[in-house]
């Protein structure tokens, strides 16, 4: 380290292999991105006619950007939406789904920020549709988010007397006076550029994220009208609305955590196969599609122990429902999702209703709730 | 015969460090301005909200920079140039150049400052100046560097010791680092997301490979110095060097946890942040089993009790860092207000309480006049609270911050940012604190730089009665 040059070299080394990785590297694999449709075909190529994203900005949106960034707005407001397992940002309802390189290929400035003291902009232009609301929030942000700290910038407006075809009306309540806004040249590429602000496409390497307690209604409607046509035999698929109701409030419970929910998919998973070895299926399950009873002991108490589903041995721990959590499932939500169980996956048995429910746990009233089943104990008394 | 060839030196030195010490004192008055503006709209947005020059975003980037390149860069030129000369027992070479490359370097921060106020800046990070004052910036930035080199080459002793390698590298790295920024940014732009990473890369490793090696020789070289003994355990200071040389160029990417970039790249850099646990051990034991040896030294010695200070604020906070790196809980800190923190500790509780030990060493020593005691302590004092009560609201409000945005259903502004507000309102008055401690500290520079006017009357009538 004496000889000033093969420092000075060193040094550069340990710093070339970073600049190799992070600069060359990121710039052979991801700088030349192109656009691309929301989905490829069957031969991994773009169909044709398909229309392609993402779009390039629209002329007054693109001189915005450089408005934006003048301002500084950048040093509160993020533009990524991030990974699911990095955050939070999808269920927010930030985008539909997690931001990818090949969005930002067209902007003229990237401005991904770091920092979030206003909220993410990625979607503004899905969020917000109306641009006076923009204006608004432009011109003084507390007139239409009481509670904001964003700087007002009402240099970008001009304000007049009287109300007309080209102000923007701010009405202030405790006044009960307006005021009267023009907004500049600037304001209008501002907003033009919020407003463009969208990344509401799909793309072959990321599809929309579906939340998962979100309700598939179209799903819903096919499993319900199987039901209908099996079970009742009926010519329509017309289902009556009670039990539509407690099949989606049932789906909703499956895939829920608590409070309100029971995370049964968890372990038994969204397509109700389980996980073979660990967590015993419910999809096409004798236990499920079998005595009501039994299942509703379960629900409330749990079960442990050795079990055979299907000719499969299992051997683990459930926790029961109606046990004293944090907030136990009531009778009406335990009927809920075990109507929801069994008519979901192919399953298509009868219903279970709050007041069955409610009978199986007056009849076990003296059984403490933290006391599990085992399959013995069941299958003897079913006998 | 020594101590006059160490006077020989620091006469030599006088003037070039008496200059960058007084415009990085200047800068770091601008900074707390700025500072204490920002702060101040975040807890009232409609505070100077009618005049666009003051517009939150610009102020907290005119901040950053006249921080790091206004205070930071001079007391860098200052602090390398006087401990570089020193250890090679060498005069300072071409004092009128580095006055004029250091005039043109403060000129060019001012413009960029100015730029950046009237809303030119570019999105990049720490290279938010316009792109016009670079040239300028890069051209001042050579000749001070092959100056401070020219010293060190006609060095006496050949071997070097650990404050060298760091001073010279961070002098070294800081030219390299913007020559591929700009290459890529600018000369040869990329498209997309690819600049998103180049500028974090940069902009973190300013930090990192800049300012952070020139606090690290510092107190490489002022703990042996006052204590008059060596650093303990001192052959671990060529592997701490060799593992932030390799290390922290890798694992300033980690911020971009998550983002719309391939996964290898934050993936890199949290294995890498956590390695940094190996050279931030190896600086820690360097220092503190060194100064813990006879801390009554250290705490009776005003310089060191600054230095120590820093080194425990970068070891402590350092180490939270590399948590704040672990992807669950990045997850929740990662754009929250724990930025700043990270921020704020690294350029003020470690570097900037450095360079405070470090000028209040140099001064007395070039200009051969003390600085009193009680105004050193008062520095050292408010600066300490200051900042720690900077650093605990960032770290509290930003963990705040965190955790309510990870709760979709809280309401952005109403919840979550309202939670933040009390926090907002702390930094205001940390700041406020920090820059009266700021203004001491400029004071006490400059009355030790600038003669007073009496004395200067007395020396002319001196004179005056020698003639007559």
């Amino acid at each position: 380290m004496n000889n000033l040059l093969k420092f000075a070299v060193g040094i550069f080394l340990t710093l070339a292999f970073a600049w190799l990785a992070f600069v060359v590297g990121a710039r052979v694999q991801f700088g030349d991105l192109s656009p691309i449709s929301e989905s490829l075909d069957e031969d991994n190529e773009i169909p044709e006619d398909a229309d392609l994203f993402p779009m390039p900005q629209p002329g007054l949106a693109e001189l915005g950007s450089s408005e934006y960034l003048a301002l500084g707005c950048s040093t509160c407001h993020t533009q990524q939406v991030r990974m699911v397992e990095s955050g939070f940002d999808v269920e927010r309802g930030w985008g539909k789904r997690p931001s990818m390189a090949r969005d930002y290929i067209y902007q003229k400035h990237v401005m991904l920020g770091n920092t979030r003291i206003g909220p993410d902009l990625t979607n503004l232009g899905t969020r917000i549709l109306d641009p006076e609301w923009l204006h608004k929030h432009l011109f003084e942000p507390q007139a239409v988010v009481p509670e904001s700290v964003c700087p007002p910038s009402p240099f970008l407006y001009e304000q007049q007397e009287f109300s007309s075809d080209h102000t923007i009306d701010l009405f202030d309540e405790e006044n009960n006076s307006s005021r009267h806004l023009i907004p500049s040249s600037r304001a209008t590429r501002i907003v033009a550029y919020l407003q463009s602000l969208k990344q509401d496409y799909e793309l072959p390497e990321m599809a929309f994220i579906e939340e998962p307690d979100a309700i598939d209604l179209e799903e819903i409607s096919t499993s319900v009208s199987d039901l209908a046509t099996n079970e009742m035999n009926l010519e329509s698929s017309a289902l009556p609305t009670w039990l539509s109701q407690q099949i989606t409030s049932g789906k909703e419970i499956y895939s829920k955590a608590l409070p309100g929910g029971g995370m049964c998919v968890a372990c038994h998973q969204q397509n109700g196969q389980g996980l073979p070895g660990a967590f015993p299926p419910l999809a096409g399950s004798d236990w499920v599609l079998g005595d009501k009873e039994r299942l509703i002991k379960i629900s409330i108490h749990g079960l442990q122990g050795e079990i055979a589903v299907n000719g499969e041995k299992y051997v683990g721990v459930m926790q029961g429902f109606g046990q004293p959590l944090a907030s136990p499932l009531d009778d009406q939500q335990i009927a809920d999702v075990l109507t929801y169980i069994r008519n979901e996956w192919g399953n298509s048995v009868s219903s279970i209703s709050p007041e069955e429910v409610k009978a199986v746990r007056d009849s076990e009233k003296d059984r403490e709730l933290t006391s599990m089943w085992t399959a013995a104990e069941l299958n003897n008394f079913d006998n | 015969m020594k101590e006059n060839s160490e006077q020989i030196i620091d006469k030599s030195l006088k003037l070039a460090v008496c200059f960058f010490i007084a415009s990085a004192g200047l800068w770091l008055l601008a900074a707390a301005f700025f500072a204490y503006i920002a702060s101040a709209k975040l807890t009232d947005p409609f505070f100077l909200s009618s005049f666009e020059l003051f517009t939150y975003g610009k102020i907290k980037l005119a901040q950053a920079n006249a921080f790091v390149y206004g205070w930071g860069g001079n007391s860098i030129f200052a602090v390398t140039l006087w401990v570089v000369a020193r250890l090679a027992q060498a005069e300072a070479r071409g004092k009128v150049l580095l006055l004029f490359a250091g005039s043109i370097w403060n000129l060019a921060i001012t413009f960029g400052l100015l730029g950046i106020l009237d809303g030119h800046m570019t999105p990049h990070e720490m290279l938010e100046m316009p792109v016009e004052v670079w040239p300028a910036l890069f051209l001042s930035y050579g000749i001070i560097a092959t100056l401070i080199i020219v010293v060190h080459r006609s060095r006496r002793i050949k071997d070097t010791i650990a404050p060298q390698w760091f001073l010279l590298a961070s002098l070294l790295w800081f030219p390299m680092l913007f020559l591929i920024a700009w290459n890529g940014l600018e000369i040869d732009a990329a498209r997309g997301t690819v600049q998103s990473v180049l500028s974090m890369w940069f902009g973190q490793n300013v930090i990192w490979l800049w300012l952070t090696p020139v606090a690290l020789g510092s107190a490489y070289y002022i703990i042996p110095a006052i204590l008059g003994r060596p650093i303990d355990k001192y052959y671990l200071a060529v592997f701490g060097f060799w593992c932030i040389a390799s290390l922290a160029p890798w694992s300033v990417v980690h911020h971009l946890e998550g983002g719309p970039v391939p996964m290898w790249i934050p993936a890199i850099g949290t294995v890498m942040s956590i390695a940094m646990i190996f050279p931030i051990a190896v600086a820690s034991t360097n220092f503190h089993a060194t100064a813990f040896q006879d801390i009554n030294k250290v705490w009776n010695s005003l310089p060191l009790r600054f230095v120590i200070f820093g080194t425990l604020s970068y070891t402590v906070s350092s180490y939270i860092g590399v948590v704040f790196s672990l992807p669950a809980v990045a997850k929740i800190t990662q754009f929250s207000i724990i930025n700043e923190f990270h921020f704020n500790q690294r350029v003020y509780g470690f570097f900037s309480m450095i360079i405070f030990g470090m000028v209040y060493h140099m001064l007395p020593r070039i200009t051969g006049k003390e600085i009193a005691k009680s105004a050193k302590s008062f520095h050292f004092w408010t600066s300490a609270f200051g900042v720690l009560v900077l650093l605990l609201a960032y770290l509290i409000g930003g963990l705040t911050h965190g955790v309510l945005a990870q709760q979709p259903s809280l309401d952005w502004a109403s919840s979550v940012i309202s939670s933040v507000k009390p926090y907002f309102l702390i930094t205001e008055f940390a700041f406020i604190i920090l820059a009266f401690s700021q203004l001491v500290f400029v004071i006490n520079v400059w009355k030790a730089i600038i003669p007073s006017p009496f004395e200067l009357l007395n020396k002319l009538s001196l004179i005056k009665k020698g003639a007559t």
